[in-house]
């Protein structure tokens, strides 16, 4: 509950081109669920936020059972979002068809909350399009997934000029924890190195996580670099070399 | 031998933090590098082998640092910048040497796709054009967001090492993203290797409830993913290990890693 409000107040006072959000689901990947124990959804989380902060973001968020449908809605309005949990191309009644998602933690095992990307569409009518957006979860990388559309952002990639000021990253079929760790840790680095969000991503596609057990894809800009608006380039400790 | 490598990594620093930016023209890595008794291939020459000539021009090779690797390895990075200081290339050497890794930045999103033999011959020019050797055996061959991934596994004794190997980047043209080559350290095997059917009746007992076992147990040397004592850090040796993979009650797939020899187990991986 205190967790909650303290969220509430963090997202409420952050304005939400400066904001990120890092969510995870630590719940359903439990010992008490699974019946072994799990740290990956905590590591993820903490490689999201940590680079997020040293890209000079304000990050807000929740890992765990305060990561509810009512947190997220508050939070998906940020300007960068990151998201671990179950994903699929749920079904949307509205739609008809299955546009993709994610489940809430909820302190729940089994039957989570879904959050469509309809829903998320609706937080986020009068928002611009999100500067960075990760959903570390199966399916959500698929042509099929509306989330990309539901921050803003189209699905292609754009190279040269007009590009979007905008970057998804999501992964293709079943995405493994412990190839996703590898893949996202090479991929923050390139960002806390000065890459562009493109050049990060190629760069992530070759740390040596197992190919089978994941299949990245992204959308938006590739030489996007996701700072907040009033950051400029952030201090990286010399290790930028611009 | 630590005493040397930490008098080497020591003497590396030294010279990285001393040198200033080298250029095209007067590049200073390589005579910084050969007089801290390093056999570092500099940055402007595998350029050569990848950029056009017209394009080099103008390029600064910065001062090289000591990096450790995504996998642990103490290694030398070079990095080519344009004179506004983007990043145009960069490159990692073992410390004899030995390529491990390159990167270019901004490779053309060129649209269509490679068949995978056109991928395979254009992975192995670009290897050779850097003058490495051919891995053995087939390569895997699939793709991501625009990129084509080819991928030899590696294998010690028959037995395949998760997640090292030769692994090379392309663009739908062809063009070289980048290329990785990883060697992990083994640990010693187990004086005697665990049979099979009680991989498998081990692994049953482990499982949660409601979980199936749906393939292996395979042998593989494995860095353990998680584990209850917490995760292992990556220059941990790799170990010889049984691995079976399933389901979990609610559909997601998972994946067990049991020490080849006692039989404890190693990792755990899931698929949400």
């Amino acid at each position: 509950m205190i967790g909650a409000v303290l969220l509430a107040t963090a997202i409420a006072l952050a304005p939400p081109d400066e904001s990120a959000a890092v969510f995870a689901n630590r719940t359903a990947f439990a010992e008490e669920c699974t019946g072994t124990v799990n740290t990956f959804p905590d590591r993820l989380a903490r490689q999201a936020r940590t680079a997020l902060a040293a890209l000079g973001w304000e990050v807000g968020g929740a890992v765990g059972p305060a990561f509810t449908r009512r947190s997220l809605l508050a939070g998906a309005s940020s300007a960068a979002l990151y998201v671990h949990s179950h994903g699929d191309l749920y079904w949307d009644t509205k739609a008809n068809s299955g546009v993709g998602g994610f489940r809430a933690d909820a302190g729940l095992c089994l039957g989570a909350p879904i959050l469509l990307p309809s829903e998320i569409a609706v937080t986020r009518r009068s928002a611009p399009p999100a500067s960075l957006v990760y959903i570390s979860s199966c399916h959500n990388g698929e042509r099929a997934s509306r989330l990309p559309a539901a921050f803003g952002i189209p699905q292609r990639k754009v190279q040269g000029s007009n590009q979007p000021r905008a970057f998804y990253v999501g992964y293709v079929g079943s995405a493994w924890q412990g190839a996703a760790l590898r893949f996202e840790r090479a991929f923050w680095r390139g960002l806390l190195d000065g890459a562009t969000a493109g050049a990060a991503f190629d760069r992530a596609l070759l740390v040596s996580y197992e190919l089978e057990h994941l299949t990245p894809e992204w959308w938006g800009g590739y030489d996007h670099t996701p700072y907040p608006p009033t950051a400029g380039a952030p201090d990286f400790g010399g290790r930028r070399y611009v | 031998m630590y005493k040397s490598r930490w008098s080497l990594s020591l003497l590396i620093g030294i010279i990285a933090a001393c040198s200033a930016p080298g250029t095209a023209i007067a590049p200073s890595t390589p005579a910084l590098a050969a007089s801290a008794g390093l056999n570092v291939r500099p940055i402007m020459s595998i350029a050569a082998a990848l950029i056009a000539p017209t394009e080099l021009s103008g390029l600064i090779a910065q001062p090289f640092s000591l990096v450790r690797s995504e996998s642990g390895e103490q290694r030398i990075r070079q990095i080519l910048t344009s004179a506004d200081g983007g990043e145009i290339m960069r490159v990692e050497s073992a410390l004899d040497g030995s390529l491990r890794f390159v990167a270019k930045a901004s490779v053309a999103l060129d649209g269509g796709r490679l068949s995978e033999s056109a991928a395979s011959a254009h992975a192995l020019r670009h290897l050779s054009r850097l003058g490495l050797s051919a891995p053995i055996g087939g390569p895997a061959v699939s793709g991501a967001a625009g990129r084509t991934l080819v991928a030899w596994s590696r294998q010690v004794g028959g037995v395949p090492v998760l997640n090292d190997g030769t692994r090379v980047v392309l663009n739908a043209a062809g063009a070289l993203v980048g290329l990785a080559i990883e060697e992990s350290p083994l640990a010693a095997p187990p004086s005697r290797i665990a049979r099979s059917e009680a991989a498998l009746v081990a692994a049953a007992a482990l499982l949660p409830s409601g979980a199936l076992l749906r393939e292996g147990p395979d042998l593989a040397w494995v860095l353990p993913t998680d584990v209850p004592a917490g995760p292992f850090d990556e220059r941990t040796p790799r170990s010889l290990a049984w691995c079976v993979t399933g389901v979990l009650r609610d559909g997601a797939a998972f994946a067990m890693q049991l020490d080849a020899g006692s039989l404890a187990l190693l990792g755990w991986d899931v698929a949400p």
